[in-house]
């Protein structure tokens, strides 16, 4: 029966999340493993955000200006590339990486404590596995990839700039302008945000379930690191549409 | 671990403090800069006839300068007309009541937006009122439209299938782009 099987690993997953935000618990030790894993999974995701931020707004700006000109409309170029961006370039994209970087990392760490039996030893001296080893890892994905996707539109909107002013030869002002009247505060920037910490804790449940139920052996770890990648990015890009269509599907 | 502690610490403290200021900066930077603290505008009304292409958060201007924004556009039941309700700035309390409204657009194709013209009354508009003097959008497609079949032309086409030149007396043809089709003595 494929249907009730799956249904099955569904619940498990929600039972997981459940068990994950319960064992949240605000206590000295958590707050030592969090400040560890935002350092581990957020500070050193920042070259590969910045460089992939970079890059992106190059080629969106490239992208845009071509299409635009077709129109003489090559002066709204920030206002295309800030909307594309906040609205779903940069939180999806940032996900992306942030899985690829960190996710995979979380999911092989935690398939090793499975298959070294740590996550075991845990139990047995009364440490909940999941508020030790997991919990710290979804609030540091929470946290850290809203502020990765605002290094995202950074370096992104930099780039951009760089770009369309002293490449293309659009004026200075002009893009600047043309970009704040475009990008609205709350139903942009902050939408934007709130996005990528959805996707964060998507992630980063998404890799640390796989992580925690992953065969205690080698090829185990392997699996689950793969199978993390995979369904978190799948996860990720499906949440977006679904998010996209409840903000901005008026 | 005890040795990397404060070296750890500092180093997520960097970490959170940059990203922090980063996003203040793209707030202030690339954002029309709503945040939404306290609302500090007041509602006008403005009934038009027509609205055109204009939406909500449509920009209010007096000369140019944004003054506010369209906050709300409902059609009244009874009268039909679309009411728009503006939300103005609170620092522009004190536009005369014979203030008109008119829906603009900026530039050939451009966004719509309401122009407010400020008159001479010393009495100023409260809170909540309406603007009693308004114009309603410009169709530009009806008065090229207009335009071209109504004046009177001296060629009489027999090629006018649809166009509203029922009530007009004669027409001159549609301006095609091949001049070619154009029915020339």
């Amino acid at each position: 029966m494929p249907f009730i099987a799956a249904t099955r690993s569904l619940g498990r997953a929600g039972l997981f999340s459940l068990s994950v935000l319960r064992a949240s618990t605000p206590t000295r030790d958590f707050f030592a493993e969090l400040v560890r894993e935002i350092y581990k999974i957020g500070a050193r995701s920042l070259p590969i955000i910045a460089v992939g931020g970079a890059f992106v707004g190059l080629s969106v700006t490239l992208l845009g200006y071509r299409a635009l000109e077709t129109y003489g409309a090559s002066n709204q170029i920030s206002a295309l590339v800030g909307l594309g961006l906040y609205r779903e370039l940069a939180p999806v994209l940032t996900a992306l990486l942030f899985v690829g970087r960190a996710g995979s990392s979380i999911a092989a760490e935690l398939g090793l404590m499975r298959a070294t039996d740590q996550i075991t030893a845990l139990g047995l001296m009364a440490i909940d596995p999941i508020a030790k080893a997991v919990a710290p890892r979804f609030w540091a994905a929470v946290i850290c990839v809203p502020l990765l996707t605002g290094f995202f539109c950074s370096l992104a909107i930099t780039a951009s700039w760089f770009e369309a002013v002293h490449v293309i030869g659009i004026d200075g002002g002009t893009f600047w302008q043309v970009l704040k009247d475009a990008v609205d505060f709350r139903h942009d920037f902050l939408v934007a945000l709130e996005k990528s910490a959805v996707f964060g804790g998507t992630a980063a449940l998404v890799a640390s379930y796989v992580g925690f139920h992953a065969e205690p052996t080698v090829e185990g770890t392997s699996i689950a690191t793969t199978r993390a990648v995979v369904n978190a990015s799948l996860l990720v890009l499906m949440f977006n549409f679904v998010l996209s269509a409840f903000l901005f599907g008026k | 671990m005890s040795v990397r502690g404060p070296r750890l610490e500092f180093a997520v403290g960097a970490f959170l403090l940059l990203a922090l200021a980063s996003l203040l900066v793209l707030a202030l930077a690339s954002t029309n800069g709503k945040f939404g603290f306290g609302a500090h505008t007041y509602p006008l009304k403005a009934r038009f006839t027509n609205l055109g292409q204009l939406r909500t958060s449509a920009p209010v201007k007096i000369g140019g300068v944004v003054i506010g924004n369209v906050a709300d556009i409902q059609l009244d039941p009874v009268k039909f007309d679309a009411v728009v309700t503006l939300a103005i700035d609170d620092r522009y309390k004190d536009l005369p009541t014979d203030t008109s409204a008119g829906i603009l657009t900026g530039g050939l194709l451009g966004e719509s937006y309401i122009g407010l013209q400020p008159g001479g009354d010393e009495q100023a508009l409260k809170p909540g009122e309406e603007i009693a003097f308004t114009t309603p959008a410009v169709d530009l497609i009806q008065m090229v439209g207009k335009y071209m079949f109504g004046g009177g032309g001296k060629t009489a086409t027999p090629d006018a299938s649809g166009t509203p030149s029922t009530s007009m007396p004669s027409s001159s043809p549609p301006p095609t782009s091949t001049p070619s089709t154009e029915p020339t003595p």
